[in-house]
């Protein structure tokens, strides 16, 4: 069997799963499961949230081992769900070396939603947001504009290679500057329930349920890292808005 | 306004808010409903849990994060698709984002003592929805696993 190729399968599928936001202990799981099905004698596998560790061991005592470097990260709970069923059914009935390959690629290829979509749905969240938290429906109205506005932005930062806290700090700053652009000149109402309505497209939801799922099954580092990183994220959305609020010389905040 | 509409509108924002979110994890079809309906079933058992434990807002964070881990947990079993997908979603309404907002606001206009005391109101909600996860949790995981061992016993 070619060793050399699993390995790369594996941590691809290791890699893509990681990105499109699974736990760390579901990861390790996967990968030992699925190297069981091909009669690997021996399988060890260490995943944090930025790198991924794995060496296969075959009858003779060769080892085979790989590292892949994790960057960056784009939840996408469909195909996470996919990437799931594949090693259910890997493990149900094994599949050749190529297949397994041929399938990860398939799944990897997958759009997520259009731009256009994305953008309605950002306005869907914030518009939502501003009502819940007691905003009025003008508010929604120009919340919903500004949640499309701000999809556009993180859409061209995630074309560029800005790093992480300058991106947040960045949307968090236009997302406010609009906010209260729009305030002052009479369009909205309340620049507090407009602005938090589109802070929650920001907020690193995924980064802290897995940050605690990680913590309880043992993956202390990595839960400390997502949970680090979803402090920092939180503290570029301050300094995002502060920065505003100060330009604007706190207008109707 | 009654606070029954406000009620009824945070419900059912709640649920068009969670049902955002799925759809910009990319989920579709069933699962997004789901997780809709988790959203809006969470937020209404933090209203119910606000309205029966007046002043103890913690206590409310910490039985609604239960029910939607448990919600959660019980349709990624059903769906055979990580319990993340529907818990992310479930748990948004109640990310204290608009704590932290004022928070941030309270900073930028130095009023110290609001700061810190709505600085403090933000970790302790998160840490109560932390804790709800967590005892859900691995109460499923070790009743997973003491179920796996018997099953292997046989």
């Amino acid at each position: 069997m070619e060793y050399g190729k699993l390995l790369d399968c594996l941590l691809t599928l290791g890699e893509q799963m990681l990105i499109c936001g699974a736990e760390i202990s579901r990861v390790e799981d996967t990968i030992g499961r699925i190297s069981d099905t091909y009669n690997v004698e021996k399988t060890d596998v260490f995943v944090i949230t930025s790198v991924m560790f794995l060496t296969l061991t075959d009858g003779e005592s060769n080892t085979f081992s790989g590292t892949r470097r994790v960057s960056k990260y784009n939840t996408n709970l469909d195909k996470l769900h996919k990437y799931n069923d594949l090693s259910r059914q890997l493990c149900a009935e094994p599949a050749s070396v190529e297949e397994f390959e041929q399938r990860i690629e398939e799944i990897k290829s997958e759009k997520p939603y259009p731009l256009p979509v994305q953008c309605l749905v950002c306005a869907m969240i914030s518009a939502s947001f501003t009502l819940f938290f007691g905003g009025g429906f003008r508010d929604a109205a120009v919340s919903a504009v500004i949640g499309i506005i701000l999809k556009l932005v993180i859409f061209a930062q995630s074309k560029t290679k800005v790093n992480m806290v300058f991106s947040n700090v960045i949307s968090s700053a236009v997302l406010s500057a609009l906010a209260l652009l729009a305030v002052k000149s009479g369009i909205g109402q309340e620049a507090s329930k407009i602005i938090i309505g589109n802070i929650m497209i920001l907020i690193p939801g995924v980064g802290l349920t897995n940050s605690i799922r990680d913590i309880i099954s043992g993956d202390i580092i990595s839960g400390m890292l997502r949970l680090f990183e979803a402090v920092i994220v939180s503290l570029a959305i301050a300094a995002g808005y502060i920065l505003m609020a100060v330009v604007f010389g706190g207008v109707g905040i | 306004m009654s606070s029954l509409n406000v009620y009824l509108i945070q419900i059912v924002t709640a649920f068009f808010g969670s049902m955002g979110f799925s759809l910009m994890y990319n989920t579709r079809r069933t699962k997004m409903l789901i997780s809709a309906f988790g959203g809006a079933i969470g937020w209404s058992v933090f209203i119910l849990m606000t309205h029966f434990l007046s002043g103890m807002d913690f206590l409310a964070y910490f039985v609604a994060s239960m029910a939607v881990t448990v919600y959660a947990e019980i349709f990624a079993r059903i769906k055979k698709t990580p319990t993340t997908s529907f818990l992310v979603t479930g748990i948004i309404p109640m990310i204290p984002g608009s704590s932290l907002y004022y928070t941030m606001s309270y900073a930028f206009k130095n009023e110290m003592d609001e700061f810190f005391s709505t600085g403090i109101y933000t970790l302790k909600a998160a840490l109560s929805l932390a804790i709800g996860i967590i005892v859900i949790s691995t109460a499923v995981r070790m009743a997973t696993a003491t179920a796996n061992k018997l099953f292997k016993k046989k």
